[in-house]
């Protein structure tokens, strides 16, 4: 119904695209405003950026190269690098997706697809409550009742997959009953875990946006060929929104690079590339400036600041890179010619 | 209009007076720094509420307490340690702003544990210097370590992991605690720099160096909340005595130069601490403290400061002063009472006039006329000695190294931990006879005798039926049947064939529902056809 009452608008717009009068001050003034905007936030990520190279320069231009391969992180003594913790940025990320990609999914299908009309609304609001909820609060529940209370699954995968190097711990071994199991607290799984239950309604927010925006002609489509239910998903709805889930994912990683309290609350900090991530110790670049720039010395914030410009760096690949998968997608115009 | 006139003269009246009643009134400041005292501070600041004044203190750790009060964000800082130090090549450079250090409270760095053997708690865990270092700088892994049994000849502890836990942010009780690890076991501490990373040698360092096997978190709580884990089991941290106290957590005893295990209880620790060398500007060296021959001391002694302005730099003003000034006179003088209660030790009297003289430098200061006498302070004496010292209990004959070691628990957790021992006159805690004629040193041995009235039941009863004095019933009644005189046992191996058995059948069984009911269906269809 809705596309029907689109295509009727547009038309009518079509016939009345005679201008009435010539750009006037009210016009010129509202582009003037809007230009402005759009030029200060461009302003404000090169302002950001100017300021964390100017600051950052210092380390840098110290380190050099050995700043991306050093895994190591004492400024003051001249051997610092970004390898251990950028791995881990990454890594915390990955898992946090891996959560969140079919929680939001999953949750999105329900809400836009098979939720009656007052869950729905109900549902909608849960999640946005989700992401409403401060991420000191996430930390909290991850570090003092999650990780504790959950120590079983990432000893479960370790003793039945520990022979994929992902899933191996040192230092634990299934046979023996006196194990300790703080092997597996305060691990990048751990934190990726939690940073996947905050990312979870961005993604699931604009995933449920793409699906309801599935056409009903296409829709009713496939119902008319027999499809059923989930058929018709499958062949009209998911394929429709595959840029917005895309999209959305992308969004939750930009914001799973950049997580810092809770993953601060949960790990224990190690300066290593850590690639068993049910083993305690992980690292990211934020959570790394969070606990040192406090104490830091000038030249160790400097350092702090060269940190935060690979973040920087790393968040601009990311989401550039989300908008070229997006943009290369099938989008809602293409669908309805 | 008369009205108007007449609403309007009250008003400013109301607005006059207003003046007045905000002399009354105080400024509200703040302050950042130490977790180590926060315990304390944060009691005091509660209490002081009452007056109108509002102290905003965030525990953010010692390193970055003097980091916000050098760059002018915080009116006073908390602090271990002092400002000029070097720390891993970098000296803490003094701020530019006035300053004086002012001690505030005693305490002792504790190392609070979390083991079991078999179901029992350990509440009454000892351990030499040269133990604790050889543990948190992965020399010894394992608690069933013959090093840590040398301590504990009464403990059959489990080979289980030692999990070392130590503070990930840059912090005052890392600080304190690596001093002394560089001060009285260099070798050890320099080895474990060296695989860190860091040049050696290492000397104290705020921000321990995160190598295996340490876990690092942050903030004394941070710490705290990680040993008191049931999971954690194995784990032990070194925090103020109070965050083990508060947490119902115990605390390991430490030797000392004596040969005596000591908990860092409020008087041990001001007997330790009569050794501190105080220097001019109230700093404090420690070196003695750690080797004080004293039977009472509790080696890892030491005193908090607090960082006060001199100047009225930004952000602050002489009005900020009044309320520090209040403040601080409030936690030298009846603040002191409290320590104790706290998991702290109360300063003693020449420290407290000290702080009173610092006090009166604040800008604004109110200069209050302190009594002490009229304080309360434990540690005041009529003589002018250290009251709470010299009333401080002497240690029971089985705190002695080399003795089957005392079953009462320590810290928060005060449950007994029975110990496995044969002879009822060093198991049955403070046995009389024995505690006076094992301690050597013969001026303590009375002080040991009348310290400890509960003797009185083991005397009673003889040489060999000791009586506990908590349960009534005789100690050594207990046999080896107790939980934590458990002995180790040796699991035969799991059997492997079984395993792969079942689990292979496991898969079997679930593809199988996965598969077949479609394939079923699917023959059945074209049975129809």
């Amino acid at each position: 119904m809705t596309s029907l009452r689109t295509a009727m608008s547009s038309s009518r717009a079509e016939e009345a695209r005679r201008r009435v009068a010539p750009p006037g001050g009210a016009d010129r003034v509202f582009r003037a405003m809007l230009r402005i905007v759009g030029v200060l936030v461009l302003a404000i990520m090169a302002t950001v950026g100017l300021f964390l190279v100017r600051n950052g320069s210092d380390a840098l231009g110290m380190a050099g190269w050995s700043f991306l391969t050093t895994q190591a992180w004492q400024p003051d003594s001249g051997n610092f690098g970004i390898a251990a913790v950028l791995a881990g940025t990454v890594l915390i990320a990955l898992v946090a997706l891996c959560v969140a990609f079919p929680l939001a999914a999953g949750v999105a299908l329900f809400i836009s697809e098979y939720a009656p009309p007052g869950a729905r609304r109900a549902l909608v609001s849960l999640v946005d409550l989700m992401a409403a909820v401060p991420s000191v609060v996430y930390g909290l529940f991850g570090a003092v009742f999650l990780q504790w209370n959950l120590l079983d699954v990432p000893r479960w995968i370790s003793t039945r997959f520990g022979w994929i190097p992902l899933f191996t711990v040192d230092g634990y071994d299934p046979d023996d009953p006196l194990s300790s199991q703080t092997v597996f607290a305060s691990s990048t799984f751990f934190a990726g875990l939690i940073v996947g239950m905050m990312v979870m309604p961005i993604a699931c927010s604009v995933m449920r946006e793409a699906f309801s925006q599935a056409p009903p002609g296409e829709r009713e489509g496939a119902y008319a060929l027999g499809a059923t239910k989930w058929g018709m998903i499958r062949s009209v709805v998911l394929p429709f929104a595959r840029g917005g889930m895309i999209g959305g994912t992308m969004l939750g990683l930009g914001r799973a690079l950049g997580e810092t309290i809770a993953v601060y609350m949960i790990i224990a900090p190690v300066f290593v590339i850590q690639p068993h991530i049910l083993q305690s110790g992980a690292n990211s670049v934020s959570a790394m400036i969070a606990q040192q720039w406090g104490a830091a010395s000038p030249f160790g914030l400097s350092a702090l600041m060269a940190a935060g410009l690979a973040l920087f760096a790393l968040t601009l690949v990311v989401n550039f890179g989300a908008s070229a998968i997006i943009a290369r997608s099938r989008s809602g115009q293409e669908s309805e010619a | 209009m008369k009205r108007w006139a007449l609403l309007a003269a009250v008003f400013v009246l109301l607005l006059s007076g207003q003046p007045a009643a905000f002399a009354q009134g105080y400024v509200p400041i703040s302050g950042s720094g130490s977790t180590w005292s926060f315990n304390a501070v944060d009691q005091w600041r509660k209490n002081v509420e009452q007056y109108g004044m509002r102290i905003n203190f965030a525990a953010n750790g010692s390193s970055a307490g003097r980091n916000d009060f050098k760059a002018g964000q915080v009116d006073f800082a908390v602090s271990e340690i002092p400002y000029g130090l070097t720390d891993g090549g970098v000296k803490d450079v003094e701020p530019t702003r006035g300053f004086a250090y002012m001690p505030i409270v005693a305490g002792g760095t504790a190392f609070m544990y979390n083991l079991k053997i078999g179901n029992t708690q350990v509440t009454n865990l000892r351990l030499s210097g040269q133990t604790i270092t050889a543990i948190f700088t992965g020399a010894i892994t394992n608690w069933a370590d013959p090093a840590i049994k040398a301590d504990n000849p009464g403990l059959n502890l489990p080979a289980r992991k030692i999990i070392p836990v130590v503070r990930s942010d840059g912090s005052g009780t890392t600080a304190q605690f690596t001093t002394y690890m560089a001060n009285q076991y260099p070798g050890m501490w320099d080895a474990f720099c060296r695989r860190a990373g860091r040049a050696t040698p290492c000397g104290f360092t705020s921000n321990y160096p995160p190598a295996a096997p340490v876990i690092g978190q942050s903030g004394s709580l941070g710490v705290t909340n990680y040993v008191r884990q049931p999971q954690s089991e194995g784990s032990i941290t070194y925090v103020e005595y109070s965050y083990a106290r508060n947490s119902g957590f115990p605390v390991a005893k430490m030797l000392n130069k004596a040969g005596y295990y000591i908990e860092p209880t409020a008087p041990s620790v001001a007997v330790a601490l009569l050794a501190a060398h105080i220097r001019s500007d109230l700093t404090q060296d420690l070196g003695d403290v750690y080797v004080n021959g004293d039977p009472r001391t509790y080696p890892l002694s030491s005193y908090s400061y607090m960082i006060l302005p001199t100047g009225t730099e930004s952000p602050f003003t002489v009005e900020k002063g009044r309320t520090l000034s209040d403040f601080a006179y409030y936690f030298l003088c009846e603040g002191q009472q409290q320590a104790d209660r706290l998991g702290y030790s109360p300063l003693p009297i020449n420290l407290v006039r000290a702080g009173l003289d610092q006090v009166a430098r604040i800008p604004g200061s109110t200069k209050k006329p302190t009594d002490i006498n009229k304080c309360n302070n434990p540690t005041l004496s009529p003589d002018g000695g250290n009251a709470l010292a010299n009333s401080a209990p002497f240690p029971s004959a089985c705190d002695k190294i080399g003795v089957t070691q005392c079953a009462e628990g320590t810290g928060g957790a005060k449950r007994p931990t029975p110990t496995s021992n044969t002879s009822a006159a060093n198991n049955g805690g403070p046995g009389g006879p024995a505690g006076a004629s094992s301690t050597s040193d013969g001026a303590n041995g009375a002080g040991a005798d009348s310290a400890n009235p509960s003797d009185n039941p083991a005397v009673d009863a003889g040489g060999d039926v000791a009586i506990d004095p908590d349960t009534g019933q005789p100690v050594n009644a207990r046999g080896g049947s107790s939980g934590a005189l458990a002995q180790p046992v040796s699991l035969g191996l799991q059997d492997n064939t079984t395993t792969a058995l079942l689990a292979s059948l496991a898969v079997v069984l679930f593809l199988g529902l996965i598969v077949g009911p479609p394939i079923l269906a699917r023959v059945l269809r074209k049975e129809d056809r």
